[in-house]
Parts: structure tokens; C-alpha cells; sequence
């Protein structure tokens, strides 16, 4: 199969040129969740260059409403693992590496990365994540809680940090409801902001998108 | 003018995205919230402020872009033409 098949309906959406970027970007993904399960399926499906994978976790029961890259049998599986071998099944022409572990002090982000997917779950780790991103680098962040989720893009040692713009923010304690259309709807849109920056074109930069699926609702906040 | 901007559970909360007041001169952030709520029908404080009038932690409050937490707090002056958010984050992912 040539490759120009397997792009060709993206490719007359975004042209050459966008899909020749996709092709060089190194991307990676922090937490292949409910977020980045779904982000990193999108991001080798459409052809990313090469992805870089973070997660600590096993396949649990209460994943499997929304972290669609994972079934049954795979109870107590690394995700990780897991995520290799079924983003590897859609598409062998990319190179996925795992790096296992969580998001902590000891982490280095690998020096090629082009841009950083926070696809988190809790905020210590999204503000570790961020120390580690090097100056000039787009972290794209979403979160999602409920019917409710933002996205926003931020340039290292340009925009406010994440830290700063979420001090005070603290983890709710207890499971966050979170359903599976929710991070579904999130995910993309996160993903839809990587192309864009992969583009040279962020949508989200210092801009953070606010959207309430309760009542189909978006907002943009500036900040 | 002030202008008030509402988001996600809170804005789903009262109904309104938006709001613009007078601005009032020396005016701090607490006290403009009292003066928005009287605006408002429906109770919102109690999803920014304990009973010790104490910024909860799940939403943050931004004035012309920048968290209050890194400002001074509560005590955060307003002026006119300010732009001041509440926005409960989404935390999970």
C-alpha cells in the first residue's frame, strides 16, 4: 500500500505541505488515559513522525468507558505496553517509543520532541511536565471533568506558565466523573490544536478554549 | 466598565456569560464580588469563598489575565476597563 493512499482523505483536507510537517513532528504524549489514548490513536493515524509515549498505569475496570484503545482481556496490562502494540497495529510506519513511568522530579523529556501533548490527570504532574519543556516548545494541555474541558496551548518562555495560570487549583479528592463521549469530544479537539501547531499555526496559543457539553457551549478565555 | 466573564460550571450556574459594572475607584477583588452577586439572583459565592471568605480551590479567579494567587489575593485592586474571570477547571484527563 503506498502511503499516499493511506493520507490521501487528510491530504485533500490539509494539503502536502501540512502532512510533510506531520511527518517530521515528534510528539509526546503524557498519559495515554482517557485523553491520550485517544490523541495518540489520532496522532498515528495521521501520520505523525515519531511519538513518544508516557504512563505509568494498568488497564482497570472504570478505564475502559473512555480510554478507547483497551478491552477486557487487558485487565491489569500496562497501558503503555498496550498503547505500543495497538498504535504499532494501525500504523508500522511510525516509530512509538514508550517511556515508561510517571511524570515526577527524575523525568527528562527526550531532546526532539517538537511538541508536548499534556494529556494528565491531575495537576502535579501537568506542572512537573511543564518544567521539564524547553523554552520555545508549545505544550498543548486539555482536562476534561465532567460534561466540561478546556484545551489550551502554551510557548515556553513566552506564555504564563501553567502553573501560574492554575495556582490554587488543587485536585478534587475522590474519582472525577468523567464520561466516555466527554474526553472523546476533548481528545479531538486537543488533537485538532497539535496539528495546528504542528502547522506553525496554534489556534490556542495563550487562548484557552472552554467547552460545556452540557449545553453545547464554547468560550475562549484569554490569558 | 468592569467586565465580568463567567465559565463553565459557574457560567452554567447563573445562567450568564457576561457581565460589565461600574468600575469603583480603590475597589479590591472581594468586594466586587460581593457587588456582583447582588447583580445575580442565583447564589454563586459559595462556589469561590469558604465561610471564612477564603478562596476555594476549585475555581480560579484571573484579573486581566493573571491568576489572583499570584497577585494579592482577594485584596487584587480592580480598575476600570479590568477584565476579571472565574473559571472552575476541568481536572481529570
Amino acid at each position: 500500500m503506498a502511503i499516499d493512499e493511506r493520507y490521501a482523505r487528510q491530504v485533500l483536507h490539509w494539503g502536502e505541505q501540512q502532512q510533510q510537517q506531520i511527518g517530521t513532528a515528534v510528539v509526546l504524549v503524557a498519559g495515554v488515559g482517557g485523553l491520550g489514548a485517544t490523541v495518540s490513536q489520532l496522532l498515528v493515524r495521521a501520520g505523525v513522525g515519531k511519538l513518544y509515549l508516557v504512563d505509568d498505569g494498568l488497564v482497570d475496570w472504570p478505564d475502559l468507558n473512555r480510554q478507547l484503545l483497551y478491552a477486557e482481556e487487558d485487565i491489569g496490562s500496562s497501558k503503555l505496553m498496550l498503547a505500543i502494540d495497538r498504535l504499532r497495529r494501525i500504523n508500522s510506519a511510525i516509530e512509538i517509543v514508550p517511556l515508561p513511568g510517571k511524570i515526577d522530579e527524575t523525568f527528562n523529556l527526550p531532546g526532539d520532541v517538537t511538541v508536548v501533548a499534556d494529556c494528565l490527570d491531575n495537576y502535579q504532574s501537568r506542572f512537573l511536565l511543564e518544567a521539564t519543556v524547553p523554552k520555545g516548545c508549545c505544550l498543548v494541555h486539555a482536562g476534561v471533568q465532567g460534561e466540561q474541558g478546556q484545551v489550551l496551548t502554551l510557548r515556553k518562555g513566552q506564555s504564563q506558565r501553567l502553573s501560574d495560570f492554575y495556582a490554587g487549583a488543587l485536585q478534587p479528592g475522590g474519582d472525577i466523573p468523567v464520561t466516555g463521549d466527554a474526553v472523546a469530544v476533548m481528545a479531538g479537539l486537543q488533537c485538532h490544536e497539535l496539528f495546528a501547531v504542528i502547522g506553525g499555526e496554534p489556534k490556542l496559543l495563550d487562548r484557552c478554549l472552554v467547552v460545556s457539553l452540557s449545553d453545547f457551549h464554547i468560550s475562549f478565555l484569554d490569558i | 466598565m468592569v467586565q465580568i466573564q463567567f465559565y463553565s460550571l459557574i457560567r452554567l450556574l447563573i445562567k450568564q456569560e457576561k457581565l460589565e459594572i461600574p468600575a469603583c475607584e480603590n475597589e479590591t477583588v472581594g468586594q466586587l464580588l460581593d457587588r456582583v452577586q447582588q447583580q445575580i439572583a442565583t447564589p454563586f459565592l459559595y462556589k469561590l469563598l469558604d465561610d471564612n471568605r477564603q478562596l476555594h480551590t476549585g475555581t480560579i479567579i484571573l484579573v486581566n489575565r493573571h491568576n489572583i494567587r499570584h497577585l494579592d489575593f482577594l485584596e487584587t485592586r480592580v480598575n476600570d476597563g479590568d477584565v476579571v474571570a472565574f473559571f472552575p477547571p476541568g481536572a481529570g484527563g
